[in-house]
């Protein structure tokens, strides 16, 4: 008996406690970014947080139409999981507990919240949408907002190194809650099942859809905060510190999804075009040097400022916050207004196999990440692009 | 275990990723060899990246201690 015990909290040490490997959670994360694309829709992040902001607008009536409500908008759902599995994740672990960031944290959250929300609606999706299953989805979009991402974490990370010489900032405390986190994971789990259940069974054309991307996107939340898996960090480290295992990690992670969603393409189980944005040109450079810069500021992009909400920093909640509320404007004077996608100069839907087929255009995208891993790797030693303390 | 006697004391509390480290980072510069940091800190994540910094630069990470509702961490530089 007590040997099976003692498996028991192994397992529960192995799983549930201790931190993975971000290559771990990367090779899980693209397994199930790729079993969400087969089952309905690519992954992302800033659909539904767009969403969440447009009942703002429409409450205070700057918005007319009534947007989708969001227990039953894909795009939200998406974000209800992965916040979920990674709530899971964090009270099992006894790491929940509600951050208060002293004031300047409160005001860089404020600020890089609006520029994330603008960043995003220009490159029309964050590091996840816009680049992450962009680049996936053979679009060549990721490939200008990489560009654009790496410019923009360069200007943040210069921007923290200048504060934390010129400013200081303490004070912030927490309100833990010990014991009851894992009275807390149990409930997380039952709505998790109860909900996967209640979308399953309902009536509503959608449901069972629905039902299947909020699991898939708990099992990302969860397997993102187990291995706290940030895209800001793989982008950010090798500048400040030289430290690449992020970075590898998340390089792995792209290198399978891309496999994974090229097979669902050629395959013709998903529609080429799908995640194909009209960004290819300023958009998606634009929008990643503001989404980049933003991101460092905040201390985490998409599904970082996510998975952090959901273990209690009160300072990504209030990025998330602002993000919404200023994506839903932006992109609504964007598409609506303005209406500048049709006029094309912001750029151009390019879905590389159009141009290469389908085999380079894996190989472009394989090549670039591996050129990335490369160069991470050798500057951990050399140290040739560190600007950090 | 015996108290450590601290030379200097940040305050993290609160900080999420990456000020905590940015902070240690900063205040290990400036002090001197063998002179021992004492960092609060309520982020999951500092835990791994104190520790794998530690490893990394050779200073020497004399302990984590678990108080209520944050973290101690002793840093003797090396």
């Amino acid at each position: 008996m007590s040997t099976f015990f003692e498996t028991l909290k192994d397992f529960y040490q192995q799983a549930m406690k201790s931190n993975w490997s971000p290559v771990v959670g990367g090779i899980i994360i693209a397994f199930l970014a790729v079993l969400l694309e087969a089952w309905y829709r690519p992954w992302g992040i800033v659909g539904g947080i767009r969403n969440w902001g447009e009942w703002f607008w429409y409450a205070i009536g700057v918005i007319e139409d009534r947007p989708p409500h969001p227990i039953w908008f894909s795009s939200s759902v998406l974000n209800l999981g992965l916040v979920l599995g990674a709530f899971i994740s964090a009270t099992l672990a006894f790491e929940f507990g509600l951050r208060i960031p002293p004031l300047l944290e409160i005001i860089k959250g404020i600020i890089a919240g609006i520029l994330m929300g603008i960043g995003a609606g220009l490159a029309q999706g964050c590091n996840i949408g816009a680049w992450y299953m962009s680049l996936g989805n053979l679009s060549g979009s990721g490939i200008i907002m990489m560009i654009g991402l790496f410019i923009g974490v360069f200007i943040g990370v210069k921007y923290l190194l200048w504060e934390i010489e010129h400013l200081s900032s303490s004070g912030g405390r927490e309100i833990s809650f010990g014991k009851l986190n894992p009275i807390l994971g149990i409930i997380g789990i039952i709505i998790l099942i109860l909900g996967t259940y209640g979308y399953f069974r309902s009536e509503h054309e959608d449901g069972a859809v629905l039902g299947g991307c909020f699991i898939l996107t708990a099992g990302i939340g969860y397997a993102i905060h187990r291995s706290r898996l940030c895209i800001v960090n793989s982008f950010r480290e090798p500048f400040l510190s030289g430290d690449a295992r992020m970075a590898r990690g998340v390089a792995l992670s792209l290198i399978l999804l891309t496999l994974g969603v090229t097979i669902l393409k050629m395959a013709e189980i998903k529609e080429e075009m799908l995640y194909v944005t009209p960004t290819f040109g300023l958009a998606a450079f634009l929008g990643g040097i503001i989404f980049g810069a933003a991101m460092v500021v905040a201390g985490g992009c998409g599904s970082g400022a996510l998975w952090r909400v959901a273990e209690g920093q009160l300072k990504l909640w209030i990025v998330v916050i602002f993000f919404s509320i200023s994506n839903a404007i932006f992109r609504h004077y964007l598409d609506n207004v303005w209406e500048v996608w049709d006029k094309g100069y912001l750029g151009k839907a390019v879905f590389l196999p159009h141009y290469f087929g389908y085999g380079i255009s894996f190989i472009i995208i394989a090549l670039i990440i591996l050129i990335w891993y490369l160069l991470v790797d050798w500057n951990e030693k050399s140290e040739k692009f560190v600007i950090g303390i | 275990m015996a108290e450590i006697k601290a030379d200097q004391l940040l305050d993290c509390k609160g900080l999420s990723c990456p000020m905590p480290m940015l902070k240690i980072k900063k205040a290990i510069k400036d002090l001197k060899s063998g002179q021992i940091l004492e960092v609060w800190g309520t982020d999951p994540g500092t835990k791994n990246e104190v520790t794998e910094w530690c490893k990394k630069e050779g200073h020497e990470l004399l302990a984590i201690i678990e108080e209520a509702g944050y973290n101690k961490y002793f840093i003797k530089k090396k």
